[in-house]
């Protein structure tokens, strides 16, 4: 015989207003063994809480059921109740009655029937539950840091300056991001290089941070406070602990390859650093550019290289970090605009991408900050156009956030650097943020002709060779408008890295459908994923500017701390254990177990199961053939039950 | 006019059960009226439509006939906006309320009366054929399906007995439709009259019932959209130069007469590329012609212009100066090309009108498709088609 | 009345229940025949489970898991799947009508196609009617 408390939740209207509360909470008292049903209007209140606690005592129960809303939200909240009033805290049974009732429906009716239905499974599921003892682990005090973005690069600094080990992992031969590309950011105008080389250095400079560039994560093992994570270190041809930087071999380099840092508008040699401010300032070899790898002649570099750093045999090495917690940083990219043929882009050398923009604004870009265009000439007439792919049923939905700022920014840019005449094409101003409004308003008082409605189609003018043409309708006036430009500028969706969904995999992410990681709670653990102990921040969650992704970050970081800056943490005890009297030693278990958790005893021919390392799946549970395994928690007896009582109403 | 306006819900509510549900989902961005080809040559604005349609404005009548339903807005617009859907529901609201152009009454009178838009004598829609081809009957392969402008228009019968002469060569079982067909009705439709339009669609149905038909082979890519997409029946439909394509690559027909090195540019019909996304085949065939020498223009594919001709166009009159197919025309001659080739009825139509016009029906002729390759096959019909004319 | 189905549903806590939540804050309206069990993984799921559920007087059951590969514990579903489809089989085989029993990979954000399946299995089962065939009563 159970003593069994129901606790109804109202939680203001969002349930009672589909639910018919009081009448469920008088269901419940006719259910046997419980012997206590109350409907309250706010159950995770304070009183709520107290409400629960004193009936504990009061009614000496050594069960309780919580109807309210999901698991996902306050099964923690309502467990902690238990456990202070001295009960163990898995006798908890939480009966979604809003997410997965009073939400999705209009009907009262239904929505009273289907709740009841719920807790009666509940009821059936609590007499059967058994107390259970939480694990205590060590935890790992250093963190991962995977991505040296600016969201990357003020995580790991954050943390290093709390006295934490930071490894940060980053896939570039050097830090820095999207950011170090820019020249200047809106909305203060401030110089990119100005606010982030400082941050780089630190990086380089702390000695609690450990620097992995051109690295790459291959392999995650373990759980929250103890993961075992592989890295994989990409040959660079250079022997960075040798190399002191003088960079001699690029000079002398014959190799050419594509700038990736200059969005492939310039070559740079086949040894090289990115760009002058690079974190580590020590060079690559890009193999496919490297004319000894092409035709097995040449080595100038090794030559020239007074340390003896050039290592032509050097190979991708690996090797396994040990932390406590990872956050996950690894950006975005741009949308490829060449399928909207529409616009031309990588048919017209006029039209250009919002990343080669930033990078011609640059002075350590390829024309030394100069706006001049693949032709060699000043433009005098410029288009920028928003919202291209993004808002877009036909490629990414969502607004990209940053660039109707941006193209302000490039606008203003456009100004001081030429004496063109600028037009902006967009279809919604979104100036959201802080001082974005009034960066707005600068902006058009510096004369940018602003045109609304989103351009259409970019065509080679037919009257002046090598000049564009714009067309478009300005929904202002219901004009058709043809405008002939020297330069045409894209503002491409930001769309995640290519590889997100690879790197969700490793670190079991989940994505939405483009690939952005998912986080916990959209609003309440915006920085916490469905995997304990990951975190993410930046853009690889959602498009966002600066200021954001650093807010993020510092987030992130802290969240982080939270995990390791305890020695020892609990862990879910849900695990599954072997009953030898029944196991036959098939080793079924042993074969699926993703986590390698169940092993064989020669000795005594049965399976145990290693619950440190067990995650509580219950795989090994539904494959034993002697129904030897008990997935605690979800144990046959208690899922069957459940069942049986949401049939029966 | 007055400058006060206030929404009519109601109208809208009526739009949007009409079919134009869609209304809603629009943002107004001008991507559609930006990409219309017809926004910077009429004082049509698709945008603008929608939005009077959104709050039923007063005034929308004045341009809901603007549109030639080319589908380019559709394609682009980032909202996923239906917005032939939407044409097309607020003409029938509002033509239910007897506000047809004088210029499409004869043809939605004809289709009344005689099931076809040409005021043909529905007996006679075989005439062209002179007894000279078969007639489907169950059992036969392919429906050819002729298209009422081919059937009664003459410039468009030569495209018919192309396209028969070819069949005949083919080795497939084939065989043309018995007079009581309808029109498929595809402009009919997009003229608003949905209910006259289901009324040919549930004869044509019939017809296909009775007969056993499943393959169609179409000449009008606009038969071949409405069989596609309106005729809610699984038919295996193909546009006759897809026949053409697939006979040629499997080595079944093989054009040997070379046209002398003639210049020849391809117009994408919309109902043909943007509406049945078939860019390949018909370029295919005139590749396989010897002698052509084929050229693009600047605007083909996924990015062709529109001959106007869609959507009833080929019914109404439109001034010098709105006309897309002048345009097109200029566009195709600055190629070079003297033969402007397509693969509809209705773009001929319109090219050739477009031509004479502008006066430069003797430097660029207009050929489908189908009526070059058969004369890289070395048959000669255009005799007997002057004959038909004569009569 | 019109016939009201029963409808039993096992859904994973990281995927499919995570979307049905989101379902819920995004407040889609789905019909109310469905009742979930929630289980840690769909590789918990054994086949008796499912035949249980019809014995209990289940019309139908939905079964609900992370898409194939995203599996929170790596490759549990990869198993789920497999005895799945068995179990669908074993099914058939004993003359159980093929459309009352569903698996879906539904992830933690496709709350629309949580409803969405809901939906459109709840009208199959209504229009399939009671199920007899394992009901015990
Ligand atoms: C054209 C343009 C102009 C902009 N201008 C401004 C501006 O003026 N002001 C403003 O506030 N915002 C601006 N933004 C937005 C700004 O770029 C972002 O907010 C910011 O860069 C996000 O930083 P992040 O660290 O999240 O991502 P990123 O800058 O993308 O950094 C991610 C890092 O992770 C690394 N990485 C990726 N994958 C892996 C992997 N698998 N393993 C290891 N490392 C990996 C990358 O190499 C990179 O170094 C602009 C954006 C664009 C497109
Ligand atoms: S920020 Fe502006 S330009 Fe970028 S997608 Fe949003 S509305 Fe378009
Ligand atoms: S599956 Fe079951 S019976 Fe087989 S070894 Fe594991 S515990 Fe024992
Ligand atoms: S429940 Fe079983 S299969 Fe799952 S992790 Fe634990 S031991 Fe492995
Ligand atoms: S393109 Fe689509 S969203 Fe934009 S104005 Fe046209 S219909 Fe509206
Ligand atoms: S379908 Fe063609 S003609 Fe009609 S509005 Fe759209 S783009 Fe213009
Ligand atoms: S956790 Fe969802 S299927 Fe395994």
């Amino acid at each position: 015989m159970s003593r069994i408390g129901v606790f109804v939740c109202h939680c203001g209207l969002n349930i009672a207003k589909t639910v018919r509360v009081s009448e469920l909470a008088q269901f419940a008292a006719t259910l046997p063994d419980v012997v206590v049903a109350k409907d309250y209007k706010f159950m995770c209140s304070t009183p709520g809480q107290e409400m629960i606690a004193n009936d504990i005592k009061e009614h000496r129960l050594d069960r309780v059921i919580v109807t309210a809303c999901s698991p996902l939200m306050h099964e923690q909240t309502f467990r902690k109740v238990l456990s202070a009033s001295g009960l163990n805290q898995y006798l908890l049974t939480i009966v979604n009655i809003r997410e997965q009732v009073s939400w999705v429906t209009h009907d009262i009716d239904e929505g009273t029937a289907k709740s009841k239905a719920l807790l009666n499974g509940a009821v059936n599921r609590a007499r059967l539950l058994a107390p259970l003892t939480s694990r205590v682990i060590d935890v790992n005090p250093d963190v991962m840091v995977v991505g040296g973005g600016i969201a990357g690069i003020q995580a790991a600094l954050e943390l290093a300056n709390t006295g934490r080990k930071v490894y940060l992992v980053e896939k570039n031969s050097t830090i820095g991001g999207h950011m170090a590309q820019f020249d200047k950011t809106f909305p203060t105008l401030d110089c990119s290089a100005c606010i982030l080389t400082p941050k780089m250095d630190s990086v380089m400079q702390n000695k609690n941070i450990t620097l992995m560039t051109s690295c790459e994560v291959s392999e995650v093992k373990g759980y929250v406070g103890n993961f075992d994570i592989t890295v994989k270190q990409k040959a660079r041809y250079v022997d960075h602990d040798k190399c002191n930087a003088c960079l001699a071999c690029t000079e002398k380099c014959p190799g050419k390859g594509v700038s990736e840092w200059d969005e492939g508008l310039v070559k740079r040699k086949a040894i090289y650093i990115p760009f002058p401010q690079a974190v580590p300032q020590k060079p690559i070899i890009d193999r496919d550019a490297c004319t000894y790898f092409i035709k097995g002649k040449c080595r100038l570099c090794e030559k020239v290289c007074e340390q003896k750093a050039i290592d032509f045999e050097q190979q991708d090495t690996f090797s396994t970090m040990k932390v406590g917690a990872v956050i996950v940083a690894t950006g975005y990219d741009l949308m490829d605009t060449k399928p909207l043929v529409q616009y031309g882009y990588g048919k017209y050398p006029g039209v250009y991408n919002a990343l080669e923009v930033e990078r011609l604004f640059n002075s350590a870009g390829p024309t030394g900050g100069k706006v001049t265009m693949r032709d060699g000439k000043e433009p005098q007439a410029i288009a920028i156009l928003h919202c291209i792919g993004s808002r877009d049923k036909n490629n990414y939905e969502h607004c990209s956030r940053v660039c109707c700022m941006y193209s302000l920014k490039f606008a203003h840019l456009f100004k001081e650097k030429t004496s063109a005449d600028v037009y902006q094409f967009y279809i919604d101003m979104r100036a959201a943020g802080k001082g974005y409004e009034e960066f707005y308003n600068r902006i058009i008082e510096e004369d940018v002709k602003f045109i609304r409605g989103k351009g259409a189609r970019v065509a080679e003018s037919a009257d002046e060779p090598g000049r564009l043409i714009v067309e478009a309708e300005d929904t202002i006036t219901g004009k058709f408008i043809k405008l002939p430009v020297d330069m045409v500028v894209l503002s491409p969706a930001m769309k995640p890295r290519a590889d997100s969904k690879d790197l969700a995999r490793l670190f079991n992410l989940s994505t939405d459908k483009y690939g952005f990681f998912m986080e916990r709670h959209p609003k309440l653990a915006p920085l916490s994923t469905m995997s304990e102990g990951i975190f993410i921040a930046g853009v690889c969650q959602s498009p966002k500017d600066i200021p954001d992704t650093v807010a993020q970050a510092n987030g992130a970081a802290a969240e982080a701390l939270t995990i390791v800056v305890k020695d020892k943490m609990e862990l879910e005890a849900t695990t599954a254990m072997v009953n030898p009297a029944s196991c036959c030693g098939c080793q079924n278990c042993v074969r699926v177990c993703p986590y390698g958790a169940p092993f064989f005893k020669e000795d005594k021919g049965v399976s145990e199961i290693n619950e440190a390392l067990c995650k509580g799946c219950g795989l090994c549970a539904s494959v034993c053939p002697s129904s030897a395994i008990i997935a605690r928690h979800f144990t046959n007896e208690q899922v069957l039950a459940e069942m049986e009582g949401l049939m029966e109403f | 006019m007055s400058q006060t306006v206030t929404p009519f819900l109601e109208m809208s509510q009526a739009i949007m059960e009409a079919g134009g549900e869609a209304l809603k989902k629009c943002y107004q961005c001008g991507t559609c009226s930006g990409t219309c080809p017809w926004t910077p040559i009429t004082h049509f604005n698709i945008r603008k439509l929608v939005r009077y349609g959104q709050l039923g404005l007063d005034g929308i009548e004045e341009f809901m006939w603007g549109c030639s339903t080319c589908k380019f807005c559709v394609d682009r617009c980032p909202r996923g906006v239906e917005l032939i859907d939407i044409v097309t529901a607020i003409r029938n609201v509002y033509s239910g309320g007897g506000m047809l152009p004088q210029s499409l009454r004869a043809f939605v009178g004809s289709m009344s009366a005689r099931g076809n838009p040409w005021s043909g004598d529905q007996a006679k829609r075989n005439d062209w054929a002179k007894d000279q081809y078969p007639l489907y009957a169950p059992g036969t392969e392919y429906l050819f399906w002729t298209c009422c402008t081919v059937c009664y228009d003459p410039r468009n019968t030569k495209l018919a007995k192309a396209t028969a002469e070819i069949l005949k060569l083919s080795g497939v079982s084939w065989g043309i439709p018995s007079v009581e067909v309808n029109c498929c009705g595809e402009s009919l439709k997009k003229v608003g009259d949905l209910e006259l339009f289901d009324r040919l669609k549930s004869a044509n149905r019939d017809y296909f019932k009775a007969n056993q038909v499943s393959k169609i082979i179409t000449v009008s890519p606009h038969c071949l959209a409405a069989f596609k997409k309106d005729y809610g029946e699984d038919y295996e439909v193909l546009h006759f130069s897809e026949l053409i394509a697939r006979l040629v690559q499997e080595g079944k027909l093989s054009p040997k007469k070379d046209l002398g090195g003639v210049k020849v540019t391809y117009h994408d019909p919309c109902y043909l590329g943007r509406h049945s996304g078939v860019y390949d085949a018909p370029r295919d065939v005139l590749r396989s012609i010897p002698g052509v020498e084929f050229v693009e223009m600047e605007r083909s594919r996924e990015q062709s212009m529109c001959c106007g001709g869609g959507g009833g166009g080929l019914w109404m009159e439109k001034l010098k100066g709105e006309r897309l197919s002048d345009l097109r025309i200029e566009e195709a001659m600055a190629t070079g090309a003297t033969v402007l080739a397509t693969a509809c009825p209705y773009c001929i139509t319109m090219f050739e009108d477009s031509a004479r016009t502008l006066n430069v029906d003797e430097q660029i002729k207009i050929k489908d498709v189908t009526e070059l390759f058969l004369e890289s096959l070395g048959i000669n019909i255009d005799e007997p088609v002057v004959d038909t004319c004569a009569l | 009345m019109s016939f009201e189905p029963k409808i039993l549903g096992i859904a994973c806590n990281w995927c499919t229940y995570t979307g049905a939540d989101l379902a819920g804050t995004t407040r889609l309206q789905y019909p109310q025949n469905l009742r979930v069990v929630r289980v840690m993984c769909s590789s918990r799921i054994n086949p008796s489970f499912i035949f249980k559920a019809f014995q209990l007087g289940a019309d139908g059951v939905l079964v609900g898991g992370c898409h194939p590969g995203d599996c929170h514990y790596n490759t549990g579903n990869l198993y789920a799947r497999r005895r799945l489809a068995v179990t669908k089989k074993i099914l058939e085989f004993s003359g159980m009508e093929p459309g009352r029993f569903r698996v879906e990979w539904i992830s933690a954000s496709e709350g629309n196609k949580f409803a969405e399946v809901v939906r459109e299995f709840t009208e199959e089962i209504r229009n399939l009617g009671p199920q007899t065939k394992f009901k015990i009563s």
